[in-house]
């Protein structure tokens, strides 16, 4: 008998009675951070509230971008539902593109935060530090809340106002909708807690501050008082309002419209007075060129054009994000890029000519050489053919040395000495990534870093996307000064801003002016997601965001004698013929139905909440 | 204490536990014992003799023949001469002995067949076993003619204790320890018959020669197999649990590198479905009667009695499986938690008695994609893609466009504007005539892509020996696989070692260790394998993949050529994986209760991951189609780098250590005729994780690869860490009665760190109950055909703590704490750390339930000729874990953690059918195997709301929606006829759109119309057909493997200008010259409203394929000894020789619907097994 034969025994059974304590079982997450310290800790407490702003996604700058929804571009690539909705299409079981942003899920999901964080900081557990106060945290937290709230406002109308954090296990978690104008309120009130709480704090970038909040309740405001929220106005515009049952919940169906103007005025007025704003003390029109350089700074945010920025988005090389590749998504095929969000013709056609003027195919001069002369925000916005633009990659070199868009179609010379058709690089039938061009004959220049080390194919940019900038608050407050009957006023904000892109100044009146202004608020804040719900707010949808979108075919015929092997832009020796054409049908065939003033909720939230009305037209 | 002890031992005298190669455990206790195994049948023959007066070894010859038994003895140890008295009628062979042997001091055990006679030994003895199994010898019988041969398995190793009987008397012997026998025959025409348990039966005529060696060939459906069940072992004919198994040398004749793409067809119930073959990660998915839950419906792996060790066992060397058995049923319950989608126990090998063998094996293989999609040429393409530019026009113009671009390429709108085609009628000529490689190639990119073979070979080398107190079993095994791809980055390589140790210590101990070391080496360019394909799908044929001077072309997308993407010119992804496992067992028999017996259980298993992805620039070569070299005629090609701006490195770093502790105590004794184990286990088990993860970009040169040389900015690290822990209880109650009644209840007390304290453990129950019908005497007496027929009947009930995300599969740890994770923003310019709320806790979250019934009938035909089985289960999960997102509105902001809601059933049968002949020297084996399952949903959480006929309740789960197909609208006569308002998917509708059923009849085509399918892509029947076939020397075995009841989605995808057509689109589609009435116009990127999600594009996934089939020739082995070789057998094999199946583009496995992923394999390899 060995010895073993003993002690073996008594150990597995010393085991099978040790292994009764089950505390090992009791692990414990080790990557995160248990909920109870959250709120005892500052640094913790503030991680949870700087989370939030993560719900801002890629601000503008997704792949997709909301400027292809509206008369400013469309997108190239099928199969994301963009014509979904540009076609009318929306339904409650696909609603089409929508952006994380916007979202429904998302905002709620960040509204909770919202909603834990200021519960939680109500009474802050925690002892201030130099660096971190409850009270501010408790102020970004209302903040987003209320632009979380905004962004389902103006794409949904009232939407059920969630002001607690939900537990699990709750009886019933239905809930109406709220009125359109108690969202209103709702935003205001967070907005005004907000700036108050961030009053006389200096908030580094990318978080929110006083004026933030007040640019928030400005923008929000000016909502309000519009055509499509003032039910009487709206009804007659829109037979789907009219005959909609639950109208509160779209806009207002009592006060009175000077009222709201009045509300949007002083709200607008309070975030001027804040001051900032860049090159908006101009008695006079700068230089083409200085125009041109002054909306590039601002759109780079370079150069003092980052004092425009009230609220942003920012990207740095350390963090990949999608929001800085901007340049591949949208940047033309003939660089390798993508193409995403293409100008369309229809807002070329809206800039200036430098004189004030507009653009006209039927006069021949412009129609001759339809990028001469044109308002110098055209320059920074759009890219056109012949357009120079970054250097060409070694492959496209040898076609482009002179590193210019090609968007048309040249003759040129070839090396049996025989003329023969060349398309651009940058077109559709280019040898380079043909179906990645352009659809339009356009592509998007603003917000793309021109540095020419950032080969946008495979290198970031550090661009921000601006939420809220100086001028759109100026823009507030002019429309609201036209709406108000206050046009000298009015005139002398919008020159401001016309003086700054070099542009002359303007001198009309009544609904000229009104008209005067929407081209100004379009062209000044192209791309930066205001066209979608300034048309639908105004009710000019049909015929802006319902039209067909243009298109540019360009053909350069050799002048008589002339021997151009590389292909140049040049009207010296070329005859070029620019004509205006309709997207084709087959493409994208763009149309306006009442319903489209407002998004569907999805069919299955309407499932998961018996309270909710759906919009009207679904 | 140490008196009664020596007393007790003196009495009952507690022999040994053999752990033979089949690990049959017996438990000896003096002159009577309890036994498992075959053992109980050879004693419970009934013998009739008397003798008076007689030497032993007469009386015993007698008995061999009156109970047709064998007797081994040595006479060293046992005096023959010794006379004996006795007189038995209808005794049983076990009383008879006990009374006859116990008075001589005479023990004995049944070893297979034999039984095995030894000297009762005392406690000063030396260990007696070692001299009786080396000194046997067979009581000699009249010498008429003597023949000798050598008998071994078809792995050319030596079988000991195989029965030989000459046939027509009851003369025969067994064989020694290297399968070695010797024996008399009375003349030259006598028939033996080979006869070992678990492999067939064979008849050989002597013919003449005086040497005949013989090889068995392995027979799955043998009754006395031994199953593994979980903790423990049973003899088939008293499990009462559906288990399937499958034995290692059924796998081995697989050529597939991953193990688990060897199981399709061969197991009834278990279903195999093989995505993707791409190296490294061609794993197949395997569910166990179907899925059973809307969570994860992954089966708990058991190696080695250990369960969910890291590497699973896809990467397992098939030559060192010994056996693989699957518990479909209750028979699962001893898993507890973990055990509700059943449980794959896999055996390794283990050393044998004998002289130390060496073999080695070589295998080479080639493979290559079962299918590669036909798709269109680059004319075809041309013609294509034109058609496409006009369908961008009003159809009002198509027509007109449609003839001016096959007249001149050009067409003038009536608007004035000019549409070019994009192909020319000049570019056709040049697409067909191939006259300008340059300009108008036409490539096929698989073609180009992929080579026709692709080479991987196996080599393993195995080292078994040993003797009854110690053996040993070394297998050292090294694959190398390549990729489909030309010059490819990619391939897998693994280096495995194993050693698996047994030993007695003393007589009451008994321990034994295994020990794993495994490298898995996996390397990919820097492009997945997704995206390759993708390229290739994409891959446009009027595009070069290579000029006509043999440089790269031109990116089909962001610097992607298929053909230098997949070499290593773009930097490497490399993935080694380190698995050291090691489990030991210790037994100790308590010599103080009879029977009893405690157990003790250790795994120590290490893995560590090293991840290294280097990136680098890459070039390809354009031409703009202009430029020329000085001749004037080369074209001029520039070399534009690609891919990244300059080098980066990523590397991780992954560590993880599994320790489970266990200890089991087993009672195990027959009293009479009843037959009782009780065993109860616990084990407590923890994992330990932590990783690591570096990145440094601006490396200033490709030439370094080491992450000091990257440079500093914009570097970045993380890691992280988690614990996993469980404690669970365990047993096991078996009852039978003659082995007629038998009964078993199984449990688990289980524990899981999953869940909150106060649901953390539960109780799982199994009872399982068998009648072996044909033990019964009213059975014997009347149905004589029929020689083994069961009837049994299982219910567990099991969990499933497996909580995943369905879309990601990543685990949902901790759903009862409320936690933040981390997450980063910019602020102030700089990325600062955030954190955000996981989910909502659920305090009460617990384990999924699985009810699962089960009833089952086997039986054996003439003595084992046709043998069958059948079952039918219903299964039936509780508490399924869900978010609640059906009814709680998104409003609430909740990111929802599972809770206990759905509700699934599963009800289904399976069933094998083999038979197994003789016929002169043909000997077969086949059998037909297959598995039903359909699976319904009964609750999930689903909202009211949708239409009836768009419900998942009370559907099959992963079902879809899709618009009812109703033909195409062949022209504008039919739009104009049309009545439906279609405003909803499209607003025009034009000539070649598709039509779709208004299912809601409400005269408009919307979401409502969508019609929920009841077919998913998962086939709802699979079985196989296995044939095996031995003649002389050669051997030959088939595997038939087929699905049904599945379907797959196909889809246009990317097709149009960015993508290539299948052939088929282009053969059936719609076009201005022959409209059809069937087939839609094409669209590009699936940009037309029906491109998706309506039934023209399902097509049925039913096929039937050659699975495996394998051909062998053993060299006779008069050859071979004059090369010291004890065997050497080469075979060919090969796996997916064939498939007939519908759809016919995809192969009918692939779950993509794009065509976007690395096709499976079709193998054919070659190889040797040589034994010395």
């Amino acid at each position: 008998m060995n010895k073993l034969t003993y002690i073996f025994p008594v150990v597995i059974v010393l085991f099978i009675a040790g292994a009764c304590s089950d505390d090992f079982v009791n692990t414990q997450p080790l990557s995160e951070v248990p909920e109870e310290a959250v709120w005892k800790d500052p640094g913790l407490s503030q991680a949870f509230v700087t989370d939030i702003y993560n719900g801002l996604g890629n601000g503008g700058f997704d792949e997709q971008m909301l400027a292809s929804l509206t008369d400013e571009a469309m997108f190239t690539h099928p199969g994301r539902g963009i014509n979904t909705i540009t076609e009318a299409r929306s339904n409650p079981a696909d609603i089409g593109w929508v952006n994380n942003t916007l979202n429904w899920p998302n905002m709620y999901a960040r509204i909770r935060a919202c909603n834990l964080a200021i519960q939680n900081l109500e009474t802050p557990q925690f002892e201030n530090t130099s660096q971190i106060s409850a009270s501010v945290l408790k102020g970004e937290a209302l903040f987003m809340r209320a632009y979380f709230y905004h962004q389902l406002l103006r794409y949904y109308g009232g939407v059920p106002l969630v002001d607690r954090p939900y537990t699990l296990g709750e009886a019933d978690y239905t809930i109406a909708r709220n009125t359109f104008a108690e969202c209103v309120d709702f935003i205001v009130n967070d907005c005004d807690q907000a700036a108050q709480l961030l009053d006389g704090k200096a908030m580094p970038s990318g978080r929110t501050s006083k004026a933030a909040a007040l640019a928030l309740k400005a923008r929000i405001l000016l909502y309000a008082a519009s055509d499509l929220h003032d039910i009487a106005t709206a009804s007659a515009n829109s037979s789907g309002i009219a005959n909609f049952s639950n109208k509160d919940v779209l806009g207002y169906t009592s006060g009175t419209r000077v009222e709201r103007w009045q509300k949007a005025k002083d709200a607008a007025k309070a975030v001027i007075d804040l001051g900032g704003g860049y090159e908006l003390s101009l008695a006079a029109p700068v230089s083409a060129t200085q125009g041109t350089a002054n909306y590039a700074n601002m759109s780079l945010s370079k150069n003092g054009g980052e004092k425009e920025l009230i609220f942003a988005r920012y990207f740095i090389n350390a963090k990949d994000e999608g929001g800085a590749w901007v340049g591949r998504n949208n940047g033309p095929n003939g660089y390798h890029n993508w193409a995403g969000n293409t100008p369309i013709q229809n807002l070329v056609d809206d800039y200036e000519m430098m004189d004030g003027s507009s653009f006209d195919w039927e006069n021949t001069a412009h129609a001759s050489a339809p990028y001469t002369d044109r308002d110098p925000r055209f320059y920074a916005t759009i890219l056109f053919d012949g357009a120079p633009w970054k250097p060409r990659t070694a492959d496209a070199a040898g076609k482009d040395p002179y590193n210019e868009i090609q968007t048309g179609q040249y003759q040129i010379v070839n090396g049996s000495g025989s003329v023969v058709s060349y398309f651009g690089l940058d077109t559709r039938q280019s040898s380079i990534e043909d179906w990645n061009g352009s659809r339009t004959g356009y592509y998007m220049k603003k917000f793309i870093d021109p540095d020419p080390a950032i080969v946008d194919q495979n290198t970031r940019q550090q661009i921000p996307w601006p939420f809220f900038r100086y001028t759109e608050a100026v823009l507030n407050y002019v429309e609201a000064c036209i709406e108000l009957g206050e046009e000298a006023e009015a005139i002398q904000w919008l020159n401001k801003i016309r003086f700054r892109a070099g542009m002359p100044a303007v001198a009309d009146a009544g609904d000229a002016l009104r008209q005067r202004y929407r081209n100004e608020r379009r062209v000044e804040l192209a791309y930066e997601e205001h066209r979608y719900h300034d048309a639908r707010r105004w009710m000019i949808a049909p015929t802006t965001l319902g039209r067909k979108a243009g298109r540019i075919n360009i053909i350069g015929t050799l002048k008589a004698g002339k021997d151009v092997k590389v292909y140049k832009y040049d009207p010296a020796n070329y005859d070029y013929v620019y004509e205006p054409l309709d997207i084709d049908p087959g493409i994208e065939n763009r149309a306006w139905l009442d319903k489209m003033y407002f998004l569907p909720i999805h069919r299955d939230e309407m499932n998961r909440n018996n309270k909710l009305v759906q919009n009207p037209g679904y | 204490m140490q008196e009664i002890l020596q007393t007790h031992i003196n009495l009952s005298k507690i022999m040994r536990i053999t752990l033979s190669q089949i690990v049959v455990m017996l438990i000896l206790t003096g002159i009577s014992r309890a036994e498992v195994g075959k053992a109980q049948s050879v004693l419970d023959r009934n013998v009739t003799l008397t003798v008076e007066h007689v030497s032993l070894n007469k009386a015993l010859d007698k008995i061999e023949k009156s109970a047709s038994v064998r007797f081994v003895y040595s006479k060293n140890f046992i005096s023959l001469r010794q006379e004996v008295s006795f007189s038995a009628e209808k005794e049983k062979l076990e009383s008879l002995l006990n009374k006859l042997l116990g008075p001589l001091n005479i023990r004995y055990e049944v070893i297979k067949d034999r039984i095995v006679l030894n000297k009762i030994r005392t406690e000063e003895d030396d260990d007696p076993l070692e001299a009786a199994s080396e000194n046997t010898d067979a009581i000699p019988v009249a010498d008429i003619l003597t023949i000798s041969g050598k008998v071994s398995d078809a792995d050319g190793q030596g079988l000991p204790g195989v029965n030989i009987l000459v046939k027509g008397t009851t003369n025969g012997t067994t064989t020694d320890a290297d399968g070695k026998y010797s024996l008399q025959a009375p003349d030259e025409s006598t028939t033996l018959i080979f006869s070992f348990i678990g492999y067939a039966t064979q008849e050989v005529e002597i013919g003449g020669r005086t040497t005949v060696d013989v090889t068995l060939a392995a027979d799955v459906q043998q009754l006395s197999e031994v199953v593994v069940v979980g903790y423990g072992e049973q003899k088939k004919e008293t499990v009462t649990g559906s288990v399937a198994t499958v034995r290692g040398s059924d796998l081995v004749k697989s050529p597939a590198v991953n193990l688990s793409n060897s199981l399709a067809g061969r197991m009834p119930g278990v279903t195999v479905v093989q995505a993707s073959g791409e190296p490294g990660y061609d794993g197949s998915t395997i569910r166990i009667r179907g899925s059973n839950t809307l969570g994860n419906n992954n089966a708990l792996v058991v190696i080695d009695g250990i369960p969910a060790r890291t590497g699973g066992f896809e990467r397992l060397n098939p030559a060192d499986i010994e056996s693989m058995s699957v518990l479909k049923d209750a028979s699962a319950a001893i898993y507890g938690a973990r055990a509700a989608n059943g449980v794959i126990l896999i055996k390794t090998k283990r050393g044998k008695s004998g002289k130390p063998q060496l073999s080695y094996s070589y295998n080479q293989g080639w493979a290559q994609p079962t299918v590669i999609p036909k798709l269109a040429s680059a004319s075809q393409f041309a013609e294509m893609r034109n058609e496409l530019e006009i369908y961008n026009l009003p159809v009002a113009e198509w027509s007109a466009a449609n003839t001016a671009f096959k007249q001149t390429g050009s067409y003038t709108r009536p608007n004035g504007s000019v549409v070019s085609a994009p192909y020319t009628p000049e570019d056709f000529q040049k697409l067909n005539d191939g006259s300008d490689p340059w300009g108008h190639p036409n490539t096929d990119w698989f073609k180009s892509t992929l080579k026709t073979w692709s080479p991987q070979s196996r080599h393993n080398v195995q080292l078994s020996a040993g003797n009854d107190n110690f053996k040993y079993l070394a297998s050292v095994g090294y694959q190398n696989q390549d990729a489909f791809y030309k010059n490819a980055a990619t391939g897998y390589k693994q280096y495995d070692f194993r050693i698996n140790l047994d030993a007695n210590v003393n007589k009451y101990i008994t321990t034994s260790i295994g020990m794993l070391a495994r490298e898995e080496y996996r390397f990919f360019p820097t492009r997945s394998a997704g995206s390759i394909f993708r390229m290739l799908m994409r891959g446009i044929p009027t595009q070069p993949a290579y000029w006509p001077n043999g440089m790269p072309g031109p990116d089909i997308e962001n610097g992607e050529n298929p053909v230098v993407i997949t070499t290593n010119q773009t930097g490497y992804d490399r993935d080694k994986r380190y698995y050291l496992q090691t489990n030991g067992q210790l037994d100790i028999t308590i010599p103080w209760i009879k029977g009893l017996k405690l157990t003790g259980t250790a795994s120590v298993d290490k893995y560590v991951k090293r991840t290294k992805r280097w990136e680098i620039p890459w070039y390809l070569y354009t031409w703009d189609k202009v430029s020329y070299e000085a001749d004037g005629a080369t074209p001029k090609l520039s070399k534009g780098a690609r891919g990244p701006a300059e080098p980066r490195l990523t590397q991780g770093d992954e560590d993880q250590l599994n320790v489970l502790l266990g200890g089991i105590i087993t009672y195990d004794r027959k009293f009479g005729n009843h037959a009782l184990t009780v065993l109860a286990g616990t084990n407590r088990e923890t994992i330990e994780f932590d990783n690591f993860n570096a990145y440094r970009r601006f490396f200033i040169s490709s030439a370094v690869d080491q992450m000091s040389a990257g440079g500093n900015p914009e570097k970045n690290n993380g890691g992280g860490a988690w614990e996993r822990a469980r404690l669970n209880y365990f047993g096991r109650v078996a009852y039978n009665y003659k082995e007629k009644y038998i009964a078993e209840f199984l449990w688990r007390y289980d524990g899981s760190y999953m869940f909150p304290k106060n649901t953390r453990f539960g109780f799982f129950p199994g009872i399982m109950a068998g009648w072996q019908i044909s033990e019964e005497d009213f059975f014997k007496n009347n149905v004589t055909f029929m020689n083994y027929l069961k009837l049994r009947g299982s219910w567990g009930k099991m969990g499933n703590d497996n909580i995943t995300l369905n879309w990601d599969g990543s685990l949902l740890e901790y759903q009862y704490l409320s936690t933040n994770a981390f997450r980063s923003y910019i602020i102030g310019g700089q990325e600062v750390g955030t954190i955000y709320e996981t989910k909502v806790p659920n305090l009460n979250i617990t384990w999924e339930v699985a009810n699962n019934k089960d009833i089952g009938l086997e039986g054996q035909f003439f003595e084992g000729k046709i043998n069958f089985e059948f079952d039918v289960f219903f299964n039936k999960r509780d508490n399924i874990l869900l978010q609640k997102t059906g009814s709680i509105p998104q409003t609430t902001g909740m990111t929802l953690p599972p809770q206990n809601i759905g509700k699934v059933q599963n009800r289904g049968w399976d069933f094998l059918i083999g038979y197994n002949t003789q016929i002169g020297e043909l000997s077969l084996t086949t059998s037909i195997n297959g598995g039903y399952a359909q699976n319904k949903i009964l609750f999930w959480d689903e909202a009211p709301g949708a239409p009836a006929w768009q419900r998942t309740t009370g559907r099959p789960m992963y079902t879809f929606m899709a618009y009812q197909y109703d033909g195409v609208f062949k022209d504008e006569e039919e739009i104009n006829a049309n009545t439906l308002d279609y405003s909803a998917v499209t607003n025009t509708l034009r000539p070649g759109d598709m039509k779709y059923k208004d299912y809601n009849g409400d005269g408009k085509i919307t979401p409502d119309d969508q019609v929920r399918n009841n077919r998913t892509n998962i086939p709802l029947f699979q079985g196989g057909l296995n044939i095996s076939l031995g003649f002389k020397n050669f051997d030959c075995s088939i595997l038939f493997q087929g699905a049904a009841g599945g379907q797959v989605y196909l889809s246009t995808g990317e097709s149009g200008s960015i993508g290539n057509y299948v052939l088929e689109v282009y053969q059936n589609r719609w076009t201005i010259d022959n409209p059809s009435s069937d087939h839609p116009r094409i669209a590009d990127r699936s940009n037309q409203y029906y491109s998706n999600n309506n039934t023209y594009w399902l097509k049925s996934s039913n096929y039937i394929r050659l699975k495996n089939f394998e051909i062998g020739y053993t060299v006779p082995a008069a050859i071979g000894e004059k090369a010291g070789i004890n065997k050497l057998r080469i075979y060919m094999n090969g796996l997916n020789l064939f498939t007939i199946d519908k759809s016919s583009v995809f192969d009918p496995e692939a779950t993509n619907t794009l065509g976007q992923y690395y096709p499976q394999s079709r193998i054919i390899n070659a190889g040797l097994t040589v034994t010395f």
